[in-house]
């Protein structure tokens, strides 16, 4: 075989985590791709190809072409009695592919990573929230509270493109409080010219609760509150005041109480709007999740969580959660583009429509691997903050469909 | 593909014909999607039209139809969905709510009433592709969108830097290629930018507190901007101080600064409001058509309010932060956005037994009635915000009908008719003025030559209304849309789903701000400029824009 050239791609759009960085440096050798430079540890591992053949489709663990394997997955979403569709990691395309499928066939839609969504949900709903978004944060943020687990492990590269060392507004040393766990080496070297400090508690929500009591100019009964003394609350209550841009930001997916994590920031939010600005940045993401949840409320009027039988659809943010659907399920159409993440474990029929490394527990009934947008093909994403979106672009040539074209072979036959 | 109409009373204002007056029938005849001169070829449709009305396809020139606050819209208002259910015979499932209706809905609904053609007003650049991806997704209608501009910081800044208005043409060249729009729109001029500064309200010469920039400079700018450029439509604005008391003074002096150069002011009936009486709110309407009667400069369209419940969404934050206070029912969504712009949601019912509800009813209509020029006002609702695009009939029959509008308004809050003059109005709206307001005066005003009118050439986006003195009944169903020569609507319904196209706007700018533009992008947005730019190929599921090429008047 003679040998490859090296090639490197600059500004590479990466689709993985929410946080939508857009200039990464990967070396495409072939078929294989390495990321290059500094980069977070998800995309450069999410980036990694080897020039291996691809996984072919199957049926019951038999190696078919695609359109036999489509036919089956039709068959079996036709005498299907109830379907999920889950996983739900894939670009705007297949997710469009993914609705009309819903449409014709029936079936619950949901994502893997909703559970944070919709704690934060539960808080919009009832009172709506003030948020913000990326650039707003890097440019006018002096004052941020990081609240719950340290969250850079899962958004690699988030301190990084909150706190720019030269922003444009936001004046003297900015201020990053941690309220929960503490900050890790990624979190403390990414904000090395930030003051930072931390809050230890493992009740964020007792925290938040005081904070908010205490800039609406209430003194809240007790010494401490979420194990941290009253006076260090007191006194940041006094800087958020006077701090010209404060922003609250948690992962929802990470606390059993996120729900309750979410109302009193978006509280706490709201009280300080009164005399000075502030905003909620709500982390998530993943998987496009925001995108396909943004198509949902544009094409059904729902969001997430959603089923659609006789030509109507319904929401129900409990009752059509992954793990409940799939206790009224029969068949799992499980998609999953972006990463090799395996679908639940499941009784019923399963069609796949996969990442080509995923391990599976069970064979499914039906296997497509598809490629993954943004490595084998253009596509689009929605960034965290669901304003931004982004046009992922091919890094080589595609061998296998994606979501959308495996889905359209599947509902036309 | 070749279609016959025939035997339809043409009513065409931008030809000058009236069928409908004179009592004549013609035939219009259809090839390949446009109108053609008649011949004797064998049509391979024909349809007898019996003395029915035939009017162009409607144009919106203003209503929220896409973007991400109509989506957060939806995510707020779970109810409108809920409460507004796909409709019977739906044939694709996926439509329903009201004052928030899916694109699916959205599309459905404005065919069957005739129209074809939608602008949505408020695309945030920062929001652009997602905005581009919903309006593929709304079938029957051809849409567009206004940039929202103005309270940007790259442009504040520019301004305070004393920039070069070549510089800003250029800037403004830049993003509307960029965002694929088709014109631009100011919202509360500098307001929303102040906001994030912490200002609560920003007049037309306050200087906005980090950049020293006034609204009136914005404004001005982008005037010469959009002139120097030649967008054919002129600056679309959303004025400072939306629904506050007293604002009429601001939308007259907005008038005055723009010097006699081409300025739209949109849902003028939210900025018509005086301090007059006990309750400090009454009618401007009077003085500000008179205003705008002797500026042939301006065009406006309404904002009409229309009871019932229904939720705003604008990108005047300041203003909807503000009126949060007001929520009905009591939630509001608020984001700044990207160093771009903002957004503000807030649900709101309008009420016929409040005062300032029913007084906002009056003030919308009075305005209708005495701006005396029907192609410089145009039929609007800013739907959602003062009611959902689905009222239309509704509101044309409040206009036609001066009997039926006298009785609406015996019903109202007393202390609201004690304080408009709207009862000794006679005027009643004309058919062909209707299809002036909704046809022939916004094709003109978007510089869209081949819509709006009936003439040889034109799009063959058509409807057909059978006459009814009830003009609500009348205008709340049609027998035949066409879309593109399209059979879409049959009876009132939906029969088929056509594909539209999107309208953008290009002008000739200098492409060296493309440097200036990266650097922005890289440093301060955090975002490279080249991922910004959304692709013609990103427009209408690969089939890309409907280009309007613009011919700059300087260089
Ligand atoms: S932080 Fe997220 S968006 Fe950025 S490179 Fe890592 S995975 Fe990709």
């Amino acid at each position: 075989m003679a040998d490859v050239a090296i090639e490197t791609i600059e500004d590479v759009v990466c689709g993985f985590c929410g946080l939508g960085c857009d200039d990464l440096r990967v070396e495409v050798e072939g078929r294989a791709l390495r990321a290059a430079g500094t980069i977070c540890p998800e995309a450069a591992r999410l980036i990694r190809r080897l020039d291996v053949a691809d996984r072919p489709a199957s049926v019951a663990g038999t190696a078919v072409d695609l359109d036999t394997a489509a036919e089956a997955a039709r068959h079996i979403l036709l005498g299907a009695r109830a379907t999920l569709i889950g996983g739900l990691g894939t670009d705007m395309a297949g997710a469009g592919a993914l609705t009309d499928l819903a449409i014709r066939f029936g079936g619950v839609l949901d994502h893997h990573a909703s559970d944070g969504l919709f704690r934060n949900y539960a808080s919009v709903q009832r009172t709506g929230w003030l948020a913000t978004t990326l650039a707003e944060v890097r440019n006018r943020c002096d004052l941020l509270l990081v609240i719950g687990e340290d969250p850079a492990g899962q958004w690699g590269r988030l301190f990084e493109r909150l706190f720019p060392e030269a922003p444009l507004f936001a004046e003297g040393r900015r201020r990053v409080v941690f309220i929960g766990g503490a900050p890790g080496e990624t979190a403390r070297r990414q904000l090395g010219h930030a003051d930072i400090s931390h809050l230890a508690t493992d009740d964020p929500v007792a925290v938040l609760e005081a904070l908010g009591a205490l800039s609406a100019g209430r003194t809240p009964p007790g010494e401490a509150f979420g194990g941290v003394p009253a006076t260090e609350l007191a006194a940041l209550a006094e800087a958020m005041g006077a701090a010209h841009y404060v922003v609250a930001t948690w992962n929802a997916a990470a606390h059993d109480d996120g729900d309750l994590v979410a109302e009193r920031a978006t509280a706490l939010v709201d009280r300080l709007n009164v005399t000075t600005r502030a905003g909620v940045f709500p982390l998530g993401g993943r998987d496009n999740i925001i995108g396909v949840n943004q198509l949902l409320l544009w094409r059904l009027g729902y969001p997430l969580r959603t089923a659609v039988r006789g030509q109507a659809s319904a929401h129900d943010g409990a009752l059509y959660a992954t793990e409940a659907a799939l206790g009224d399920a029969d068949v799992l159409l499980w998609v999953s583009a972006f990463r090799p993440e395996p679908p639940p474990s499941f009784a019923g029929k399963i069609i796949a429509l996969a990442h080509p490394e995923t391990i599976f527990d069970k064979e499914p009934d039906v296997l497509i691997p598809v490629g993954t947008p943004g490595i084998d093909h253009a596509g689009t994403v929605f960034r965290m903050d669901s304003i931004v979106s982004l046009p992922l672009g091919a890094l080589r040539v595609a061998t296998l469909p994606s979501v959308a074209e495996a889905v359209r072979c599947i509902a036309e036959g | 593909m070749r279609l016959r109409l025939t035997g339809g009373r043409v009513l065409d204002p931008a030809n000058g014909e009236n069928g409908v007056a004179t009592g004549s029938v013609r035939d219009i005849e259809i090839e390949d999607g446009r109108i053609v001169a008649p011949t004797d070829q064998r049509a391979d449709a024909e349809y007898d039209l019996g003395g029915d009305v035939v009017l162009a396809g409607g144009i919106d020139l203003h209503s929220h139809i896409a973007g991400g606050k109509m989506n957060l819209a939806r995510l707020l208002m779970q109810e409108d969905r809920r409460a507004f259910p796909e409709m019977p015979g739906n044939f694709c499932g996926c439509g329903g709510g009201r004052a928030v209706p899916t694109a699916h809905a959205t599309g459905c609904r404005y065919a069957e009433l005739g129209y074809t053609t939608v602008f949505e007003p408020a695309m945030v650049g920062a929001n652009a592709r997602g905005a581009h991806l919903e309006m593929a997704d709304i079938p029957n209608l051809d849409t567009g969108a206004y940039l929202v501009l103005g309270n940007d910081d790259f442009f504040q800044r520019l301004l305070a830097a004393g920039a070069h208005q070549e510089t800003i043409n250029a800037y403004v060249g830049w993003m509307i290629e960029a965002t694929q729009a088709f014109a631009i729109k100011i919202v509360n001029p500098g307001g929303i930018n102040a906001f994030k500064f912490n200002a609560r309200k920003l007049d037309l010469d306050e200087a906005n507190p980090h950049y020293g920039v006034s609204p009136r400079r914005v404004l001005t700018t982008l005037i010469r901007a959009v002139t120097e450029l030649g967008l054919p439509h002129p600056i679309h604005l959303h004025g400072c101080n939306l629904g506050v008391p007293g604002n009429d003074e601001t939308t007259l002096a907005t008038i005055a600064a723009a010097e006699g150069r081409r300025l739209h002011l949109t849902h003028l009936q939210f900025h018509s409001y005086g301090t007059e009486g006990d309750k400090r709110f009454s009618s401007s309407a009077a003085r500000i058509a008179e205003m705008v009667n002797g500026n042939p400069n301006i065009s406006v369209d309404v904002g009409q309010v229309m009871f019932g419940q229904t939720v705003t969404a604008s990108a005047d934050y300041m203003s909807q932060y503000r009126n949060r206070a007001i929520a009905s029912p009591n939630k509001s969504i608020g984001m700044d956005i990207e160093l771009d712009a903002a957004c503000g949601v807030v649900p709101f019912e309008y009420k016929d037994k409040s005062f300032v509800n029913a007084l906002q009813w009056a003030i919308g209509l009075e305005l209708f009635l005495l701006v005396e020029d029907p192609w410089r006002i145009f039929l609007t609702t800013d739907h959602p915000n003062g009611g959902p695009f689905t009222t239309y009939p509704h509101l044309i029959r409040l206009l036609m009908d001066r009997d039926f509008r006298n009785a609406q308004l015996a019903t109202l809050n007393k202390a609201a008719q004690a304080h408009t003059l709207l009862s000794q109005i006679t005027r009643e709206y004309s058919l062909e003025e209707i299809a002036i307001l909704t046809r022939a005066a916004p094709a003109r005003i978007l510089g869209l030559t081949d819509k709006g009118h009936l003439g040889v050439g034109a799009v063959a986006d058509i409807a057909v209304h059978t006459e009814d003195s009830d003009r609500e009944a009348m205008f709340s169903t049609t027998r035949f849309v066409f879309k593109n020569g399209r059979l879409i609507v049959k009876d009132g319904l939906v029969v088929e789903l056509a594909q539209g196209t999107t309208h953008v706007a290009r002008p000739e700018f200098d492409r060296a701000i493309d440097k200036d533009m990266q650097r922005w992008f890289d440093e301060s947005v955090g975002l490279k400029s080249k991922h910004f730019r959304v692709a013609d190929g990103e427009l209408r599921g690969g089939a890309g824009p409907t280009i309007l090429k613009c011919e700059g008047v300087a260089s």
